[in-house]
């Protein structure tokens, strides 16, 4: 099993400062310590289950800049049909990670419906996903921590990860005013 | 209503995509814009993701516009509202209205798709105006834009009948 906060150290070193980073739930305030540029947008105070279809929209207008959604798998399930619709217009920009721990983490790691039967890799492939990767040690997740960034999207990479115990995200700022700070630093 | 002037209305306020499900009110109309190589149509596979979608394509500079049924619509709830709604995002929607003549006073069976309809656009703060025939389509769309614009938050234009 990998160590999320392992992972998310080394694809924050390994990252250019012009991706875009989307975090959900229980990754978003790890991630907001290691990087808080205008770049990085906290899918928190949003609604569950969306942050990777919203990415993917960000991915189709910024076909210039890698975008990358990190999700957890409860979220994922929330809105499988997304896995569908990334497979629709073409963004070789966009990267999903799902972060697989089998628990809805930020409420008190209750169990995700089918945790540990599902196989995420399997469900992005079978909708159509050609570029997927599935991790669970971190010679694995080092091999592939390039690909993140380069392999042609749109591709899925899951993160077999440990439980941990984050507490439920609160940014300090309202989600209207991060969302406009990040279209200003991709439009203006 | 003819769907090209809606397309056409539509290329005037500079869309980049359409975000939605098609349905029997809408069909010609997203034949007409499959079709189209200015506008982008992304389809998605339940309403909800289309607010979702249509919100990151305008964080990224895009010009998205949301069409579903109402049906749909009653599915959005929380992503429409966590989304466009909650970041202030000026996306205008156009929305089929099934059942509108299933209204009328003394009708047999009232569709609650469309009873419902109004209520909710109201209870969660979304401004529409109703368009029903080729003289509407200008005016609406663009007084649709006008005010998502003013207020930086989703509006809606209601299609009644179908485009043809």
């Amino acid at each position: 099993m990998l160590d999320k906060y392992s992972c998310l150290k080394k694809l924050a070193a390994r990252r250019d400062a012009r991706d875009v980073v989307v975090t959900t739930m229980s990754v978003a305030m790890p991630w907001a310590e290691l990087s808080a540029t205008d770049l990085d947008f906290a899918h928190v105070d949003s609604a569950m289950g969306h942050g990777a279809d919203f990415a993917y929209g960000i991915a189709l207008a910024q076909p210039h800049r890698r975008v990358l959604c990190l999700n957890g798998d409860g979220s994922t399930l929330m809105c499988l049909g997304s896995l569908v619709t990334i497979t629709g217009q073409p963004a070789p920009n966009y990267t999903l990670i799902i972060t697989e721990n089998g628990t809805y983490e930020v409420t008190g790691n209750q169990p995700v419906p089918g945790a540990g039967n599902v196989d995420f890799g399997g469900l992005a492939r079978a909708a159509g996903v050609r570029e997927v990767h599935t991790l669970e040690t971190e010679a694995e997740f080092d091999a592939k921590l390039d690909l993140h960034f380069t392999a042609p999207g749109p591709a899925v990479f899951v993160w077999r990860i440990e439980r941990a115990d984050e507490p439920v995200p609160r940014p300090t700022r309202p989600i209207k005013e991060r969302a406009h700070k990040l279209r200003a630093a991709l439009v203006d | 209503m003819q769907a090209s002037l809606i397309v056409d209305e539509l290329k005037k306020h500079g869309v980049t995509h359409v975000v939605g499900v098609p349905d029997n009110g809408a069909r010609t109309l997203f034949e007409a814009l499959w079709t189209d190589n200015d506008i982008t149509i992304v389809d998605v596979t339940r309403e909800g993701e289309a607010f979702a979608v249509a919100s990151g394509l305008y964080i990224g500079g895009g010009i998205p516009v949301v069409i579903i049924q109402n049906t749909g619509f009653l599915e959005t709830g929380d992503a429409f509202r966590g989304t466009a709604y909650n970041m202030g995002l000026p996306i205008v929607m156009l929305m089929g209205y099934r059942g509108y003549l299933t209204m009328v006073p003394g009708s047999e069976r009232v569709d609650t798709a469309a009873s419902f309809f109004e209520p909710t656009l109201k209870a969660w703060d979304i401004p529409y105006t109703l368009m029903q025939q080729d003289s509407d389509v200008a005016a609406q769309i663009d007084g649709a834009f006008r005010t998502a614009t003013a207020r930086s938050l989703p509006a809606a234009v209601l299609l009644i009948g179908t485009t043809i």
